[in-house]
């Protein structure tokens, strides 16, 4: 696979074959590709829901300014939802690294425990991180819940780490000498905007305008929550989520202080997980809008 | 007899809890088998982190008969007046399938009622292990359970079964996943495999590239991990927690040898290891003191060795950079200017911050100081730096790295070398198996810890019971004792916890503490094989002097073998039992009267002060050589004095002599306790 873009393409040919929609990343900044609301809505309820799509995804603490290899304040995700999961979902993420290219009988790929937790998210699940030749590629979850909600049935979700695949594929050492394209590499597309983010959220982020979007937002997801918005609400939590990121990265917050910013989003979250239950899905699920 | 295999084929069990699931799972399907009542032989287990597999020797057919009384008619109804059997008990029988010879006539109440001795057969084993089997894996306690397709709960799914007597397959079902004769061996390196026989089990999973047995796993490890450690001179740094998640890792493993690059040797020993070791990846090894140039990972199965080596060299230079700006980030601030920031972290609800905690350790250590003579300034320093490392991003990041970081970076801050050793080691002991301090600081840091992690919670309520102990306060209360009993610590530890009980909030009586404490040093003296008798004769009186206890108890053991002792718990045994339920105190020498009374008089007033000096050195088995002396004097008494004599004063004289008497043995132990031959 000569390029990362490729190794996207490939990807979506072979879950597009599994039966999953391929949707588009979501147009907020989220730490992850879980709050994709192709995620955080389609894995609650009973409807079956295959999805697959590309997350650039925000972690402001994660930041090294450009000069690490493999660490990034955005990185990019590719997430996929199988719901209910498939009894051959091991094998099947394993073929899926062979449509890409990774020949697995010549590497040492390891299923080691690891079990995911969004705190803010109210969301859980147990599973592995893939591990590839020692190095994690991709974090496999079974949901269990969601927005503070059980899961009946649960989600698989497989969220790959592309970079880290692609320096494998591409057998280079860092993901700045990647090609995304033929004529065109990682750094190129993303190494000034690593430092510079890292400047700002470790260095320049103001703190108390932070702090106040924070409570805006806050304070718009409740009242779109009273007024039955569930999307609009949702976008509102994103923020918040991403607003704490930032907080928390320019190492504003002190312990106790952090748990009351986790405890304010998943209160959020919560609140859209039941909304969504009661109000969007309250509605039976017709047999043709099943994979 | 068959043979019989089961098999439970699972997505990837966490290599940390595979091996105790498995056991756990032998164990429920051994007693599900014994409440069955089906015979049979060797259990063996085998499992790796895709499969939980029994194979049980000489398994019995079908369950044992049972051969039980099945009620009838009542005599009365059932035989006519002839004694013949009437149509009621006819039916019966027919009913039992019984011969009239089977019957016997037993009482219930009043009445007399015929009874049919009933054999019921035992039901073929394939259908009881279809009911048992089920049952024992539910029967698993898992850290965590999980469901993946609305049914069954497990830690991890369940996608294969196989279950086989002998050749044949038995017809059970597991969450939904019906048994067959089809297993799967490596991922990647095997194939399925039709297994024809349960026999073959073992062997067809090797020719598949799986080590079903874990002593197998084990041995290729351990050979591995010592040819390295020959070829490069070097000992493997391991720990209990690797070394299971090495075992639970891989089906197949086979070692791969890398190098860390020459620019992180210079990064802390500690730090390069726990980097290494970090979810269980890599053996890192060692060479007097400094980290090694190579380091052992086990890839699982038989991939491009080169490849995977450069994998690794990736990964661990990847991590040794991260740890490297660790270091490099944490270093811009003296870990004395984190400790205000204790302030801002709590510890626990009740108990404060970490800086709370701080200044209660600073206390105790202040009352340390004293008992031990040691100088107050470092230690207090020491008290005072000890958890300001929890603020560093490379404790955060290597949570094992607790105390280790805190004494490196002390001492690079410049703090006294004592200092920053006393901080490195005052986690220790974190596990029983771990070792202790060995500065005396890094002791009386420590103590003061684990003292505190163990009033703390108790005062507000968090008393362990049964399994339940989340604050881990047995293992610091283990830790307390093992610090004592192990660094020779003399000082009166209940009347320490008095002192310190009032800087803990809540409302337990500090009688929870001591009682807590003293419990603690039971089991301490029950692993050191301290003979129940002996544990509970030298723990008759409550003593804050924990080494003491210990010390009488050493002393006790080693006379266990002598043959004056029995003779000396006899007789001392027939003091404490006249003594039983009277209240006398205080004696008068100048009413004794008998000549065995004065006689054991005067041997009380040789022995006590040998006594009393042998205890204030501490030369336990002095004292009891002292005591010993006092059998004979003893004995001649009891046989010719008559304490419960009919003059009360004379009585009362006599008992409160006698008192004064035990008292002096029970300061060295309760030998009426002690179990005697004879």
């Amino acid at each position: 696979m000569r390029t990362f873009q490729d190794m996207v393409l490939a990807l979506h040919r072979f879950w597009r074959d599994q039966g999953c929609a391929i949707v588009e990343p979501y147009d907020l900044e989220k730490g992850a590709g879980t709050f994709n609301p192709a995620t955080f809505f389609g894995v609650l309820g009973p409807r079956p829901w295959r999805v697959a799509y590309v997350e650039p995804s925000r972690r402001p603490a994660d930041g090294r300014y450009g000069e690490n290899p493999i660490r990034f304040g955005l990185h990019h995700q590719y997430q996929v939802i199988l719901k209910p999961p498939p009894a051959d979902v091991q094998d099947l993420y394993l073929r899926s690294l062979e449509a890409i290219g990774l020949d697995l009988r010549e590497h040492d790929v390891k299923f080691s425990h690891d079990d995911w937790e969004s705190p803010t998210l109210g969301a859980w699940g147990v599973g592995w991180q893939v591990w590839l030749d020692g190095m994690e590629i991709t974090q496999f979850t079974y949901f269990q819940q969601m927005g503070g909600v059980d899961l009946d049935p649960p989600s698989v979700e497989l969220t790959y780490g592309l970079e880290r695949i692609a320096l494998f594929l591409q057998g280079v050492e860092s993901a700045f000498d990647l090609r995304w394209a033929e004529w065109l590499t990682y750094g190129e597309l993303f190494r000034e905007r690593e430092r510079q983010f890292s400047v700002y959220h470790f260095e320049q982020a103001d703190v108390e305008r932070a702090r106040q979007m924070f409570d805006f937002h806050e304070a718009e997801a409740k009242e779109c929550l009273d007024r039955g918005l569930v999307f609009p609400a949702y976008d509102h939590t994103l923020r918040c989520s991403h607003l704490f990121n930032t907080l928390d990265a320019r190492g504003a917050l002190a312990t106790a202080e952090r748990e009351s910013y986790i405890a304010r989003v998943r209160a959020l979250a919560r609140g859209c997980a039941e909304a969504y239950l009661a109000e969007v899905i309250g509605a039976p699920v017709s047999p043709r809008d099943r994979p | 007899m068959p043979l019989f295999l089961l098999e439970i084929g699972l997505e990837d069990l966490p290599a940390e809890e595979a091996e105790a699931v498995a056991q756990a799972f032998r164990e429920a399907f051994v007693r599900e088998l014994e409440a069955a009542r089906v015979p049979h032989g060797q259990v063996r287990l085998l499992w790796t982190l895709r499969r939980l597999a029994l194979l049980v020797e000489d398994l019995a057919e079908k369950q044992e008969d049972v051969v039980e009384e099945v009620r009838g008619p009542a005599v009365s109804v059932g035989l006519d007046p002839q004694g013949n059997l009437t149509p009621a008990a006819l039916g019966f029988l027919r009913r039992y399938g019984g011969a009239p010879q089977d019957l016997v006539r037993r009482p219930v109440g009043e009445k007399e009622y015929l009874f049919l001795r009933v054999r019921r057969p035992g039901r073929p084993t394939a259908e009881i292990l279809r009911e048992i089997v089920p049952r024992a894996l539910s029967a698993v306690p898992c850290s965590k359970f999980m469901r993946w397709d609305g049914g069954m709960a497990f830690l991890r799914p369940i996608r294969w079964v196989v279950a086989l007597l002998d050749g044949d397959v038995v017809p059970l079902e597991l969450a939904g996943v019906r048994a067959g004769r089809l297993s799967y061996g490596h991922r990647f390196f095997g194939s399925a495999v039709e297994l024809g026989h349960a026999g073959d089990y073992v062997g067809a999973l090797r020719a598949a590239k799986v080590l079903v047995d874990p002593e197998e796993r084990a041995r290729l490890l351990r050979e591995a991990i010592a040819g390295v450690e020959r070829e490069h001179g070097a000992r493997a740094a391991l720990s209990p927690e690797l070394w299971t998640m090495l075992l639970g890792q891989t089906e197949w493993p086979r070692p791969v040898v890398g190098r860390i690059p020459s620019e992180f040797l210079e990064l802390p020993e500690p730090v390069v290891v726990a980097a290494l070791r970090e979810e269980g990846k890599f053996v890192p090894l060692t060479r007097g003191g400094r980290i090694a140039e190579v380091f052992l990972g086990f890839a699982e199965g038989e991939g491009n060795p080169e490849v995977i080596r450069r994998g690794y060299e990736r990964v661990v230079g990847i991590r040794l950079r991260d740890a490297r700006s660790f270091f490099e980030e944490d270093r811009k601030l003296p870990l004395s200017a984190r400790v205000p920031a204790l302030k801002g972290v709590v510890y626990e609800a009740r108990l404060g911050t970490l800086w709370d905690r701080v200044e209660r350790l600073r206390q105790i250590c202040a009352h340390l100081a004293r008992l031990f003579g040691l100088p107050l300034e470092p230690l207090d320093r020491a008290a005072l730096l000890c958890k300001a490392d929890l603020l560093t991003v490379m404790v955060r990041e290597f949570p094992e790295l607790e105390g280790v970081m805190g004494g490196i970076y002390a001492r690079l801050d410049g703090e006294g070398a004592e200092v920053a050793r006393a901080i490195a080691e005052h986690v220790r002991p974190r596990t029983r198996e771990d070792s202790l301090p060995e500065s005396p600081l890094g002791v009386a840091l420590s103590l003061a810890d684990k003292l505190d992690g163990v009033i703390g919670p108790i005062r507000v309520g968090e008393i362990p019971t049964g399994s339940r102990d989340p604050y881990g306060v047995r293992r610091r209360g283990s830790a307390v004792v093992r610090l004592i009993l192990e660094k020779g610590l003399r000082f009166d530890l209940f009347a320490l916890v008095e002192e310190v009980a009032d800087l803990y909030p809540g409302t337990e009586p500090v009688a929870r503490v001591k009682a807590f404490l003293w419990d603690r040093l039971r089991s301490a003296l029950e692993e050191r094989a301290i003979p129940y008798d002996i544990v509970d004769a030298v723990m008759a009186q409550e003593d804050g002097d924990f080494l003491g206890v210990w010390e009488r108890a050493q002393a006790l053991r080693a006379w266990a073998g002598r043959p004056e002792l029995p003779a000396l718990a006899l007789a001392f045994g027939r003091v404490r039992n006249i003594l039983k339920g009277q209240e006398a105190q205080g004696f008068d020498p100048a009413l004794f009267r008998e000549d065995a009374e004065k006689d054991l008089w005067h041997a009380y007033q040789r022995v006590k002060p040998q006594v009393e000096g042998a205890l204030a050195a501490h030369r336990y088995s002095e004292a009891l050589e002292a005591l010993a002396s006092l059998k004979a004097p003893i004995d001649r008494y009891f046989d010719e004095v008559l304490v419960m004599c009919e003059d009360g004063r004379v009585r009362a004289n006599r008992l409160g002599f006698l008192r004064e008497l035990s008292e002096l043995f029970l300061r060295v132990a309760d030998l009426s306790r002690l179990v005697v031959p004879g």
